[in-house]
């Protein structure tokens, strides 16, 4: 899946319960939002101008933010200015094997030596020998292709004797 | 139009063929003015010969007992009757070795030959020496088809004259029921592997010997035939990257399953490779099927995917795709 990151600017009102009628519209409508920043040294009329950061399933982009839009507005909330940034792939991968005995760690900081990075990591454990399923959750740039991921991911695999699973 | 033709193996697939044309035989003639006139059924320890065409019924009451029939004659080879008998296609249904593709390979060389045109429903001889059977059809003016090796009765191969417009890409397919069979049972009750396999067993989906199911070399074999036919690639069955699925436990499966994914044993034509291995699909992927049935997504260069499901496996289902293949030859040939 590619996500898309959004940068919204709006200005508030500095009153207690505002902030909630700004996330409602962008959660409900597919946002993941991971920053609001508020800058009350930018205040003017009681108005706060605040940056929400959230990403946005790059397929979906167009519908989502359309929604979001007409819903902020109807909230009286207009948007002042609107920034994409990067499109960040996310890829699910299931590793099988000694993965913690061979050094996760290593593993994971590997692959973030290449911009690779790690967001999510889910195990289970079977009655043999400890060996693990574990889940990853990569995000990978742009910059670095699907095929070059797997690559190295499979160089990182071979050596530590422990299979993947990919889409 | 008399159409001449010899059957090698009277098995499972072989039997439903003599069935198949006891029972369209009539249709045969009347849509396609076609009289198939089954001259010899060859076994490896001899074969039922009548130069006027076997009484197809009295074949088949007898049943496993066929060689008590007066025209059973011991140790006839398939290539004595080719000359003898005049036969226009040779239809061959023996079982598979494979790593010689013997003793179809041998079969199916010898008829192409002996001038005589070829249907299989064995695969191991395209996987092993697919150039050289085509390029021997081709130099003596001959056709062979061997729809039902690959997924049965869906038109897997086939699917190449309706896209000539067009261009596939990609392929990614199921094509081994046995092993979708014990994913799906691991899946629906997170049983083990090895306890889906016994049951696949007793229900005679998988053999007694599961190995070539299940460590993907069936599946690798019908995938270098789909390159092959479909994307004009000339490849071998070593020249497929090979997993199985021994190794999925409950644990993977459900750890796929708590994101929305499924894992499927895919066979897989990409870019220049061709792999068969264990992979993640979405839920809703029209790859996702249950049970023993196949189903092959092509990517086309001017329509998307184009999916085709069905079963891939059982008599009937291949004796229709052997006879599909039979009136083809007949339809070309004229
Ligand atoms: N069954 C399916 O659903 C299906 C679908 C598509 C394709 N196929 C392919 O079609 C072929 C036949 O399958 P099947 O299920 O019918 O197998 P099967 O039931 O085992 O039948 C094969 C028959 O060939 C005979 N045979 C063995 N060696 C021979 C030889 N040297 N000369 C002549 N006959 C010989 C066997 O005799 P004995 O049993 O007495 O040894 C048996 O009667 C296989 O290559 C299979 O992969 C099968």
């Amino acid at each position: 899946m590619t996500n898309l990151e959004v940068n919204i600017v709006v200005k508030l009102p500095d009153t207690p319960g505002t902030l909630v009628e700004l996330i409602s519209p962008i959660s409900d409508n597919g946002g993941n939002i991971y920053s609001i920043l508020h800058y009350h040294d930018k205040k003017i009329n009681n108005m706060i101008p605040v940056e929400i950061t959230f990403d946005l399933n790059e397929e979906l982009k167009d519908i989502s933010l359309e929604k979001i839009q007409k819903e902020l507005f109807e909230k009286n909330i207009p948007i002042d200015k609107i920034t994409f940034g990067a499109k960040k792939r996310h890829f699910v991968i299931i590793i099988t094997g000694h993965v913690f005995d061979t050094d996760v760690l290593d593993t994971i900081k590997r692959l973030a030596a290449k911009g690779i990075k790690t967001k999510e990591l889910q195990a289970k454990f079977t009655e043999l020998e400890e060996v693990s399923n574990v889940k990853f959750k990569f995000e990978v740039p742009e910059t670095i292709e699907e095929k070059e991921f797997i690559e190295e991911l499979k160089k990182i695999c071979e050596e530590k004797n422990l299979s993947l699973i990919r889409a | 139009m008399d159409i001449k033709i010899c059957l090698i193996g009277k098995g499972n697939v072989g039997t439903s063929l003599i069935e198949l044309l006891k029972e369209k035989s009539e249709i045969l003639n009347e849509k396609f003015n076609l009289n198939i006139k089954m001259v010899a059924i060859v076994e490896y320890d001899g074969a039922l010969i009548n130069e006027d065409g076997i009484n197809l019924e009295e074949v088949l009451s007898k049943g496993e007992r066929f060689r008590e029939l007066p025209y059973w004659k011991v140790d006839s080879k398939p290539t004595d009757l080719y000359k003898k008998l005049d036969i226009n296609i040779c239809v061959e249904a023996t079982p598979t070795n494979p790593n010689t593709g013997e003793p179809a390979l041998s079969h199916i060389m010898e008829a192409l030959n002996n001038g005589i045109n070829v249907v299989s429903s064995n695969k191991g001889p395209f996987y092993l020496k697919y150039q050289q059977i085509e390029d021997l059809a081709k130099n003596n003016n001959l056709i062979v088809k061997y729809e039902a090796s690959v997924a049965s009765v869906v038109p897997a191969l086939s699917i190449a004259d309706c896209l000539i417009g067009n261009q596939i890409t990609r392929i990614k397919a199921i094509l081994n029921g046995t092993c979708n069979y014990i994913l799906s049972r691991m899946a629906a009750e997170g049983i083990t592997f090895s306890k889906a396999l016994k049951e696949a067993q007793e229900l005679g989906i998988a053999e007694t010997d599961p190995t070539l199911d299940i460590e993907g070399f069936d599946a690798a074999g019908k995938l270098v035939i789909l390159a092959n036919k479909l994307l004009g690639w000339r490849k071998t069955i070593k020249d497929v990257k090979i997993k199985g699925i021994s190794k999925i436990t409950p644990q993977t499966i459900e750890l796929a399953k708590s994101d929305g994914l499924i894992i499927k044993h895919l066979a897989i034509v990409d870019e220049d490779e061709l792999i068969v291995e264990p992979r993640l699909i979405e839920r809703d992927s029209p790859l996702n099927i249950s049970g023993t049935l196949n189903v092959m997504e092509l990517q086309t260069k001017y329509a998307g995917p184009i999916v085709l499901m069905g079963r891939g496996a059982g008599g009937p289902e291949a004796a229709s795709a052997i006879l599909n293949d039979l009136i083809n030859i007949v339809k070309k040939r004229g």
